[in-house]
């Protein structure tokens, strides 16, 4: 957690310094959307939503630390006849994503990449607390001169030593822009 | 950006290669329990199981990673006269003991206690029995589950004068696997 904060806080550093000496961006985004687990039996889909803050550091560049977090569903097993509920994770994250093209403050499509330090909480479950990897497709539409509609789709992969834990995410925000 | 676009078919490359962590999932496989009946007086009969019979656990045998939940589930009925501590204990080989004497002293503790009073009737959900694994329990299952699969299961009283029924015994595991 605190190797992951500390990248977040570089990353953040060195696109604020970046920013300075090229195109300024900052913003501040809401989002919500759903979450679906991805090839996992013991628990179902369920709601997402959380906070990003882009800094634009390059012309193409935009790091962009966030905040998630999701409630997902029970999972409903048949076993032996009879049908069995395991509670849903709630699943917290923090980290940073690089993100390419106009990169989450403007309008039109862009790709990114990230990594947090996501944690996954229930009943009778260890907690699990591990490195996350992002990989997403944004659309950003212009809702007037700061505003900006954002569309996203990702695929959020905590890695659980040889294996991982994963979701794909849907969601749709509003991103504000404070500079320029 | 020239260089930008060699990141993501190598990052696309190295996640989807065969084994990746990309490539897992976290997959349930069950087991019922034929109807237990477990005495102080009478003994008890243990359940002999093989992971290879079901069918994804077989597919899927040499890419066990770990074990990411367990549930004993089922109906327990006290049929005695005192409150029962019911444990479930496990040997790592195919066994048939016929007393809670030899399971505890051959075998390790792998789930409970689950208190059932005199009389009474406990059906266990998921989510309580997943709390009641102990930590050596869940370790040799994973060992079983990376080795041949095959162990036996005892239901006993934890103590004293006893006498239950398990009904819809079930054994459900949920299993990392790396695919």
């Amino acid at each position: 957690m605190r190797r992951i904060v500390l990248l977040v806080s570089v990353a953040l550093l060195v696109a604020t310094t970046a920013a300075q000496a090229g195109p300024i961006g900052l913003g501040v985004g809401a989002f919500g959307g759903l979450s679906w687990p991805i090839l996992q039996d013991d628990v179902s889909n369920g709601s997402v939503f959380g906070v990003r803050v882009p800094v634009k550091a390059l012309s193409m560049l935009t790091f962009e630390g966030y905040y998630e977090k999701s409630s997902l569903g029970d999972a409903e097993e048949e076993i032996g006849g009879v049908t069995y509920t395991r509670e849903g994770f709630d699943h917290t994250g923090i980290g940073v994503n690089a993100v390419f093209g106009s990169g989450g403050l403007g309008a039109g499509f862009y790709p990114y990449v990230g990594i947090g330090s996501h944690q996954l909480t229930r009943t009778g479950t260890e907690d699990i607390k591990d490195t996350a990897w992002n990989f997403g497709l944004g659309y950003g539409i212009k809702a007037g001169a700061k505003l900006s509609v954002q569309i996203r789709g990702e695929l959020n992969m905590i890695v659980t030593g040889d294996t991982s834990r994963k979701f794909g995410n849907a969601t749709a925000g509003l991103t504000y822009s404070l500079m320029p | 950006m020239k260089n930008l676009r060699w990141i993501l078919p190598s990052l696309a490359f190295a996640l989807f290669a065969p084994g990746c962590i990309l490539t897992s999932g976290q997959i349930l496989i069950d087991f019922d329990l034929p109807n237990i009946t477990a005495s102080s007086s009478t003994g008890v009969v243990g359940e002999q199981i093989d992971l290879s019979n079901d069918s994804d656990y077989k597919d899927h045998k040499d890419d066990v990673k770990a074990i990411a939940d367990y549930a004993v589930l089922g109906k327990f009925h006290n049929t005695g006269a005192t409150d029962v501590d019911v444990e479930v204990w496990m040997t790592r080989d195919l066994t048939t003991l016929t007393s809670a004497g030899a399971v505890t002293g051959a075998g390790l503790k792998v789930w409970g206690p689950l208190k059932v009073p005199a009389g009474g009737t406990v059906t266990v959900d998921w989510d309580t029995s997943a709390k009641m694994f102990t930590a050596a329990g869940k370790q040799a299952l994973l060992d079983e589950a990376k080795g041949d699969g095959n162990f036996t299961l005892y239901a006993v009283g934890a103590a004293g004068t006893y006498s239950f029924d398990v009904d819809n015994g079930v054994i459900a595991l949920v299993i990392d696997f790396g695919i």
